[in-house]
């Protein structure tokens, strides 16, 4: 028969990862097999994050850097957010989405940096700062959102936070978007998105 | 006629349908056109009632908050539950017409293929794959094949190792097949050949444990349908990681028919077969 049975492929668990300073030394490592093996055993680990941070910024392989912000997102604390929002003003596109991504997963730690985020002087990183509200809870990414709606000048930032309230906006947001088409009504695409985004919250058709 | 207990669709906005589909293609891949409509309304309506939910945004609400593990529940509505031999067999068929070509011909002598089925439940999905092997790959028998089937359910686990199974997890095999490879038992249900069942490793694993994940190394194809759509943001980017490690380089992953790699993690590539889309670890990671 063709079939046998596997064996002898079982290796041993590895043991926990230690922060000892020859552990925390896989990350500078010339192999990017090690630097991404390093990355993935230092996962959830907060004493890990100043590391983390640093191999991040010198990082240039798109594999171990997912493997550094997947390692941060699974601390998911105050220090791993403060590492990664940064990248949101990245000029290398993969690393912009590698980070939304990644803080999209981990809504309450980024929570207490959206008013800051929706205050950047860059209109790119406040519209990436929209899709950050997306998984955070209703009550609370509408009124991100509206209270960024509501002093926003850029059209295209009132348009992702258009988007973004059209699946999670609660209809304390349609007051809001209601100004919003007024105010940019010489901009077609606003008053457009505004509508569907008030009949997807009210439940009735554009 | 209408099943009993089964509440009748009550009134949901193609407006509120059209959000809940946009939520659930972002959160699951899982796409409804409106076609399907009729479908997602009474599967919506059972979950509303089920859950308490006094209208559709009170439950909307409920869905986002994951309140209850409701995600769960909703997955579990809208995807058939039952495991059943040969089920999405277009993998299969991929697996003998095209992804087993590439991987021989960077094997050295002797060396032995390795198919991973994770989760493998009640073992269905990896006495599939060996029977398909055995019925449809011409070269089976010019190597040795290695086929694990693993889960963190240990009474599936159990079952699989017993492999007995009734009729309906038999539907999609032949006669022949059935007569070939099982044995009818007294009580009318079919025990899969001893061969077989001794030929399979059955391990329990946990997916999102890098760790436990450690110990499952050098796979040729991972089966890995089904499952990833339950986890949230982390725990599948954990898992992608995992199982690209668990991988031999040029090594393909196959998902269930909704999910997409592409949508979890960049590590893969996506590979386009005659019968299926599959996702493949580069060979050469320069990175």
């Amino acid at each position: 028969m063709p079939l046998i049975k596997a064996g002898g492929k079982a290796a041993d668990k590895p043991a926990k990862g230690d922060n000892s300073a020859g552990h925390l030394a896989g990350l500078t490592s010339a192999a990017a097999d090690t630097r991404w093996s390093t990355a993935r055993a230092l996962a959830g680990r907060a004493d890990a994050v100043p590391a983390l941070a640093g191999a991040l910024a010198s990082e240039d392989s798109p594999r171990v850097r997912e493997a550094i912000m997947t390692a941060l997102m699974r601390v998911g604390n105050e220090a791993s957010v403060k590492v990664m929002l940064p990248y949101l003003a990245a000029d290398d596109a993969g690393l912009r989405a590698a980070a939304v991504e990644a803080l999209q997963g981990i809504p309450e730690a980024v929570a207490p940096f959206m008013q800051a985020l929706f205050a950047d002087t860059d209109s790119d990183v406040r519209i990436l700062a929209t899709e950050l509200a997306r998984n955070m809870p209703e009550a609370e990414a509408t009124r991100l959102l509206c209270a960024l709606i509501e002093n926003e000048q850029h059209p295209n930032v009132c348009a992702a936070a258009i988007d973004v309230l059209t699946e999670v906006g609660t209809k304390e947001a349609i007051p809001v978007l209601e100004r919003c088409a007024t105010r940019f009504a010489a901009t077609p695409f606003v008053p457009f998105a505004v509508s569907v985004a008030i009949a997807r919250i009210s439940g009735t058709e554009a | 006629m209408a099943e009993r207990d089964t509440p009748e669709p009550s009134a949901i906005a193609p407006d509120e349908v059209q959000r809940f589909c946009e939520f659930l293609y972002r959160r699951t891949g899982m796409s409804f056109s409106e076609s399907k409509r009729y479908f997602i309304d009474r599967r919506l309506n059972e979950r509303i009632a089920a859950t308490g939910s006094k209208s559709f945004q009170a439950y909307f609400s409920l869905l986002r908050a994951d309140a209850e593990h409701e995600i769960e529940h909703l997955i579990n509505s809208f995807t058939v539950n039952e495991t059943y031999f040969y089920r999405e067999d277009a993998q299969l068929r991929c697996l003998t017409s095209g992804m087993l070509d590439a991987i021989v011909s960077r094997k050295a002598p002797g060396e032995p293929i390795r198919i991973w089925s994770v989760p493998c439940s009640t073992g269905e999905e990896p006495y599939s794959i060996a029977l398909w092997l055995m019925e449809n790959w011409p070269q089976v028998d010019n190597f040795n094949i290695e086929i694990v089937g693993s889960d963190i359910d240990t009474k599936a686990l159990k079952a699989a190792v017993e492999g007995i199974y009734g009729d309906r997890a038999l539907m999609r095999l032949s006669p022949d097949i059935i007569a070939r490879y099982f044995t009818r038992l007294d009580d009318g249900r079919y025990q899969i050949d001893e061969g077989l069942r001794e030929s399979i490793e059955f391990s329990r694993i946990n997916l999102i444990d890098t760790a436990d994940m450690a110990r499952q190394r050098d796979f040729d194809v991972v089966f890995c349908r089904n499952v990833l759509i339950y986890f949230d943001d982390a725990s599948r980017r954990a898992a992608a990681e995992n199982l690209y490690d668990c991988l031999r380089p040029g090594g393909y992953i196959c998902l269930g028919h909704s999910e997409s790699m592409s949508r979890i993690s960049p590590l893969f590539r996506v590979c386009r077969f005659p019968d299926a889309i599959v996702y493949q670890k580069p060979e050469a990671d320069h990175g």
